[in-house]
């Protein structure tokens, strides 16, 4: 169904400093994929999964430009000589980003997009989105704007709308990155489905639990090349302990620590009475009391819509129509000088990162109070203690994920606010970039920072939590 | 932002969006080109109703009925306040109403317009009409971005909050505040759409075939109604006034 000979990508973009250069996606690499078969691809960022599912789907080497040598043949076509196009009736794409995959506005019209392309006759696409919606229990999901939807629903959606021209292979690109436990527990059962139905699946992940149970084999990939190839059942009875041996994340899922009781202190972070709605939806938190301690760090987990977000957003002065107080270091905090207190560091950091070079950027966060001349010094030294120092005079936005995520650390740090705050900060990392964010975040502490993470991943969790606090429907 | 999308979910439109473009030019025409008196004033009266109706069919109640009142409130000024009044308070009248009362219905056809059609219907419907793919490939894109600019320039704005005290001292002013929002939502837009085009082209955008549709789009025995109404208050205002 799928094979690669010999194949090896290099793309063509530009570094940091702006030099043309070449970066390997897959090199000399030589695999087959049977039909009907579910193969796994796995390794570090930049190990080249990413590059053999775009193979699979023609984007390379027709949409990301590159240097091609070997053969891909996919179905029977050779991917050099045909078009993306050619290939659309057979291979059916999930990408990561649930923001960037939908071409209409409505979920229905998405349903239909690919096979309106492929010219199907409106009667047969009618009946196939009935059918697929069937399959996969979304019948309340249909005509619904796109925009309303959570993550786990457009990640379901993604999944129908290539379902519906029932193409023989799916590749799916790191699929679960946006998604909460509920959320992949849904995108297993849809791969699961397909695979009872025969599809070809190939997916290229780093959260490796969910698919330990679909697949028949998973392919270990280290600088473009095959490194390992462990067959379904070698990988069911393999235990955490070798996948992080590998550099991969945990094969079986790990359960979240239990909530343990908050001590009393005097100086912790106290929130009272915290209570605030969003018009027009019922999305909001009431928190009778809530008890963060100072200097340590403090997961909050729960599922989508508990109420995580709209904590973060009222906890940093965001929402300043938010009732209750906020105590911390034996003062109270008002709405309106929250902006002192905590710092966030979003999910997309790109949102935060405002000016031209990496130095202005910190330089921008710096505290009026710090008197003109020393602006600059402090600035460079928070830029040296997050390793920082040698991009100070790039822009931001060339640089990596995990270095603009370090910048806009870099800007919290040195407001010199006493809380941090993360939102998601590992979501779609492999195992290596966790532990680097999971050190990170220890760092900050260690530097008397009290720091809180908003996530799902329960990895991050047992690595580095002090206190795990729970929000759910019922408590917020 | 509900734009370009079923604003009551599970609703379909009764009307075909040609209708709704020919109703939106024939309204503006009539309610900016006639007066009060005779059969203007009828003509104005039904296309004024046109909205109202058509906000309660999808099911927007509070619109249609904020819309009436505003409407009612403008006749009863146009038609009674004006000619009963004299000096500033007439002129401050006429400066504001008249202006307003022109545009309001023209508005309120608009938004239902926006907020009664999906983009698939839209584009659908332009191929009825002949218009090519250049055209309307990038106009359905272009709808699919605003919510999108929406989301973003809302996240932007909220990390610009998160420094807001810094920004307002040195490092403040108009000019700056605009290359902080402008910047990272050209970027964040920039990305979202090469990875969009890239989901688009693996779904076979541009296979090159005509593409097939599956949403309903024919005229049917309301919109030749509608059509009719229309010709008739075109041939009205071109012809016999």
């Amino acid at each position: 169904m799928i094979k690669l000979q010999n194949v090896s990508f290099h793309y063509k973009n530009t570094d940091a400093f702006g030099k043309l250069q070449k970066t390997r996606g897959i090199d000399d690499l030589t695999l087959t994929v049977e039909k009907g078969a579910f193969v796994v691809l796995a390794g570090d960022s930049g190990c080249g999964k990413t590059t053999v599912t775009r193979l699979i789907n023609g984007l390379v080497p027709h949409y990301y430009d590159g240097e091609l040598s070997g053969t891909v043949s996919v179905c029977g076509l050779d991917v050099r000589s045909s078009g993306i196009g050619d290939l659309a009736p057979h291979v059916g794409s999930v990408f990561q980003n649930p923001r960037s995959q939908f071409f209409n506005v409505d979920t229905t019209s998405e349903l239909a997009f690919a096979s309106e392309n492929l010219c199907t006759p409106p009667d047969e696409i009618r009946k196939n989105i009935r059918r697929v919606a069937q399959e996969m229990h979304m019948d309340e999901l249909m005509d619904r704007s796109i925009f309303a939807l959570s993550g786990g629903e457009k990640q379901k959606v993604a999944c129908a709308s290539v379902a519906v021209s029932e193409p023989e292979i799916m590749v799916l690109d790191e699929p679960s990155s946006n998604l909460d436990a509920a959320g992949i527990e849904e995108l297993a059962r849809v791969l699961a489905l397909w695979k009872a139905k025969g599809k070809t699946v190939v997916v290229a992940e780093h959260r490796l639990y969910y698919l330990t149970g679909l697949a028949d084999r998973l392919l270990l990939l280290r600088d473009g090349k095959l490194v390992e190839e462990i067959p379904g059942e070698q990988l069911r009875s393999m235990d955490n302990a070798q996948a992080e041996a590998r550099g991969l994340r945990s094969f079986t899922p790990i359960a979240m620590p239990e909530p343990e009781a908050p001590s009393a202190e005097k100086d912790a972070l106290v929130c009272e009475g915290l209570d605030f709605h969003y018009k027009h939806s019922d999305k909001g938190i009431h928190i009778p009391y809530l008890h963060i301690p100072r200097g340590k760090i403090t997961a909050i987990v729960g599922k989508n819509g508990a109420g995580k977000s709209t904590f973060a957003r009222v906890l940093c002065g965001l929402e300043k129509k938010a009732k209750g107080t906020v105590r911390f270091g034996g003062r109270e905090w008002k709405s309106k000088q929250r902006p002192d207190l905590c710092y966030m560091i979003m999910q997309d950091v790109n949102h935060q990162l405002f000016t031209d070079s990496v130095l202005e950027e910190v330089m921008l966060s710096v505290p009026e109070t710090v008197p003109e001349g020393e602006r600059e010094a402090l600035a460079r030294q928070v830029l040296d203690q997050l390793d920082l120092l040698p991009l100070a005079d790039i822009h931001p936005m060339a640089l990596s994920g995990g270095q603009k995520q370090r910048v806009a650390i870099a800007g919290g740090v040195v407001t010199g606010n006493p809380v941090l705050l993360f939102d998601e900060p590992t979501s779609g990392l492999d195992y290596k970039h966790m532990r680097q964010v999971a050190a990170l975040l220890r760092k900050l502490r260690d530097d008397g920072k009290t720091v809180l993470v908003i996530t799902h991943d329960t990895e991050l969790v047992r690595e580095i939590a002090d206190c795990v606090v729970v929000f759910s429907k019922e408590t917020t | 932002m509900q734009f370009f999308q079923y604003g009551n979910e599970g609703y379909k439109s009764v009307l075909d969006p040609r209708t709704k473009l020919l109703l939106l030019i024939v309204i503006n025409v009539v309610i900016i080109g006639t007066g009060f008196t005779g059969t203007d004033f009828l003509l104005r009266i039904v296309c004024a109703a046109i909205p109202l109706i058509l906000f309660l069919i999808i099911r927007r109640t509070r619109t249609a009925l904020l819309y009436g009142l505003v409407c009612l409130a403008m006749f009863f000024g146009e038609a009674v306040l004006i000619p009963h009044t004299r000096g500033v308070l007439n002129l401050l009248i006429v400066i504001t109403l008249g202006p307003f009362s022109r545009i309001l219905v023209g508005y309120a056809f608009a938004y239902y317009m926006m907020c009664s059609t999906t983009v698939s219907e839209f584009v659908t419907a332009m191929k009825r009409m002949h218009v090519p793919d250049q055209i309307s490939i990038p106009l359905s894109v272009m709808f699919r971005f605003f919510p999108t600019l929406a989301e973003e320039s809302r996240a932007i704005r909220d990390a610009m909050r998160l420094r807001g005290i810094r920004l307002r001292g040195k490092n403040g002013g108009v000019m700056k505040q605009i290359e902080y929002e402008v910047v990272p939502l050209m970027m964040s837009t920039l990305r979202i759409g090469d990875e969009l085009s890239a989901a688009s082209l693996t779904k076979g955008l541009n296979a090159g075939k005509p593409r097939t549709h599956i949403c309903h789009v024919k005229m049917e025995l309301w919109d030749w109604a509608l059509v009719l109404l229309s010709l008739g208050f075109l041939f009205y205002m071109l012809v016999l006034r």
